[in-house]
């Protein structure tokens, strides 16, 4: 069965991918299996310069979930280019560049360089990051902001899909995927983690030294699949379904919530081969469910 | 890769040793490497625990843990039984790196941190070095693998917090101790244990002028480079290295304990 999809102009192979920050840049997996098994992969997320990342404890384990607060620990744009995409260039799946920017100059300047890169196949923003020049309160978190820095990405990539990874830490994200659409994205990731705290009841304090944390994994998996519902409902864009996935049922129930693909993140830390191994047991699940392509069940629970 | 259990056996209370064969044999392993151990086959606990491989074949067709049970996901390994399986990958990391140069050692080991010396104290006795091995335990009851590194020929001192054998107090000050009274201080100095140990042995062997190689235990969500949630500060420099590629085992000026 032919399980590949166009997302937004971008060719997958399979509908599953790895999200950003679990897949290093993708080079740490190939001791494990060969990506070009793999529909392709988000780089954990790149800034202009290299970034030292947060103070440790960094994770926490949570019930079917983690806390991280690593700090967009990254290489920076230089290294990415210089040492990462030779490697990347030959191997044959889809390279997703994820970034991020302090201020919206800092986005744009990014956008602008990623969208230069031969071999990367689309670019990811991820609006999660503190705004500096707005006390620290995340791009993604304020409807202007984000039209603001969506906008300004916009106008400068020319080349390649420019997908909006949108922050679950919002009363109503329809309307932020909504207002994503209207200033251009080509399409949704949905979503980033969740806003969270775990306290060490001896020491009387968080367990992270950053205070709060992003949860992930299966605990946020019904709280993302309605979400992806939601944007589902709001976008014409395609959007990538992120949150827990752990089986192919898994992939198949975004699918049906509205998702054209999905990408799995805190199981690869379990599972290393686990995206490969999703790809492979997809068709069989399609069959059983009767289905001949992702495709056609694309949403497929928003109709009667 | 699957490894079916060989044995468990119970070491003293709250201690147990697993041994396991891996379905294929894993190959060479490095004393201080660590495998990542999948506890359940449902979501929680999720994540893998990192064990360091403590006995091992050459070939990595039979390995062993000693494990504490310190809360749910130890205290499911302590049920397994002769005949299941366990989801194991590994090994990961860099181990311990004696030089040639390196004629005396002097090992300091506290509760599981044993487990690398067990075939690290015997290889390099066997090799001609003179090797100390400070064993750290709450109790006389709680020592570990006092007997196997005797029979090595090493020389094996003893430290119990409560005072029930040899030095009363921790295994720290006993090196602070044996560092004073010896003609020669050793070459080198190799440490594994609670990061409060770490650094004490750190401190002591900085003061002597001994090179010494510790081994961290951050908490780590995927043991092979890819969360970047395992990390060490990186001494003077505003840096962070992964513990799971760099370490666990690190040269102890290289990092802030
Ligand atoms: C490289 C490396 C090698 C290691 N080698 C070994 C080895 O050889 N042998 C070995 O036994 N261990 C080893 N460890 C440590 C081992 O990985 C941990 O002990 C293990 O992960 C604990 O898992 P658990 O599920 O049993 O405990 P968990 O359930 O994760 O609990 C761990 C501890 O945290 C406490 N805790 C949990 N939640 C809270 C809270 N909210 N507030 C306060 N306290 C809390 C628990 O009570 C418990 O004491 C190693 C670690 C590393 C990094
Ligand atoms: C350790 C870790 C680091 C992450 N880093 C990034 C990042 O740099 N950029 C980003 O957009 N998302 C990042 N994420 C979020 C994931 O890409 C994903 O959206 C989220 O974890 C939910 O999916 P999951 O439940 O499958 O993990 C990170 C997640 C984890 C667990
Ligand atoms: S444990 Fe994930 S990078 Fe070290």
């Amino acid at each position: 069965m032919d399980i590949s999809v166009d997302f937004s102009g971008i060719k997958l192979k399979n509908p599953v991918v790895g999200a950003s920050g679990t897949f290093g840049y993708g080079l740490t997996y190939e001791k494990f299996f060969d990506l070009s098994l793999i529909g392709g992969f988000c780089t954990k997320g790149l800034s202009l310069q290299s970034r030292a990342g947060n103070p440790i404890p960094r994770i926490c384990e949570t019930p079917s979930g983690m806390l991280n607060a690593i700090g967009l620990q990254n290489v920076g744009l230089d290294k990415f280019t210089s040492k990462k995409m030779p490697k990347l260039r030959k191997i044959d799946t889809a390279v997703i560049a994820n970034f991020f920017g302090e201020t919206v100059e800092e986005y744009t300047e990014l956008a602008a360089k990623l969208d230069a890169i031969d071999g990367v196949h689309g670019l990811e923003m991820n609006i999660s990051c503190p705004n500096v020049e707005k006390g620290g309160a995340a791009f993604g978190t304020d409807i202007k902001t984000t039209e603001a820095v969506v906008k300004a990405c916009r106008s400068v990539v020319k080349n390649k899909p420019l997908i909006v990874k949108l922050s679950p830490n919002v009363t109503d994200i329809s309307e932020f995927a909504r207002v994503c659409e209207a200033s251009g994205a080509d399409g949704l990731s949905v979503i980033n983690t969740l806003v969270g705290m775990v306290i060490d009841i001896t020491k009387r304090k968080p367990v992270l030294a950053n205070g709060a944390g992003g949860l992930s994994g299966p605990a946020i998996r019904p709280v993302a699949v309605r979400m992806v519902w939601q944007c589902y409902k709001a976008v014409k864009i395609p959007i990538f379904g992120i949150g827990g996935i752990a089986s192919a049922r898994d992939v198949v129930e975004f699918i049906m919530a509205g998702a054209t693909a999905v990408q799995v993140g805190t199981m690869n830390f379990v599972s290393p081969g686990i995206i490969p191994q999703l790809a492979e047991e997809l068709p069989e699940l399609l069959r059983r469910l009767g289905a001949d392509s992702v495709t056609e069940l694309v949403g497929a629970a928003h109709r009667d | 890769m699957q490894c079916a259990v060989i044995s468990n056996r119970p070491l003293t209370e709250g201690f147990f040793h697993l041994s396991l064969a891996p379905e294929e044999p894993m190959g060479a392993i490095t004393p201080g490497q660590f495998v990542m151990i999948r506890c359940c086959d449902f979501t929680d606990p999720l994540l893998r625990r990192p064990m360091s491989v403590a006995d091992f074949e050459p070939d990595g067709s039979r390995f062993g843990l000693i494990v504490q049970t310190a809360g749910r996901g130890t205290g499911m390994l302590s049920h397994l039984v002769e005949g299941d399986r366990l989801d194991v990958i590994g090994p990961f990391g860099q181990g311990y790196n004696v030089p040639q140069e390196a004629k005396s050692v002097m090992i300091v080991a506290g509760g599981t941190g044993v487990a690398p010396f067990m075939t690290l104290a015997p290889t390099l006795a066997a090799g001609g070095k003179n090797v100390h091995v400070l064993l750290g335990a709450r109790t006389k009851g709680h020592l570990l693998m006092e007997e196997r590194f005797l029979h090595a020929g090493a020389q094996v001192h003893v430290a119990t917090e409560d005072g029930s054998k040899g030095f009363d107090g921790l295994v720290t000050e006993l090196m602070g101790k044996q560092l004073d009274h010896m003609d020669e201080p050793p070459d080198l100095a190799l440490a594994c244990g609670p990061a409060g140990m770490m650094r004490a042995v750190a401190t002591l062997a900085e003061h002597s002028n001994i090179p010494c190689q510790v081994s961290l235990e951050n908490s780590m969500a995927c043991g092979f480079g890819a969360c970047l949630g395992c990390v060490a500060h990186v001494r003077g420099e505003e840096r962070y290295v992964t513990v799971c590629r760099k370490g666990p085992v690190f040269d102890s000026r290289e990092v802030e304990i």
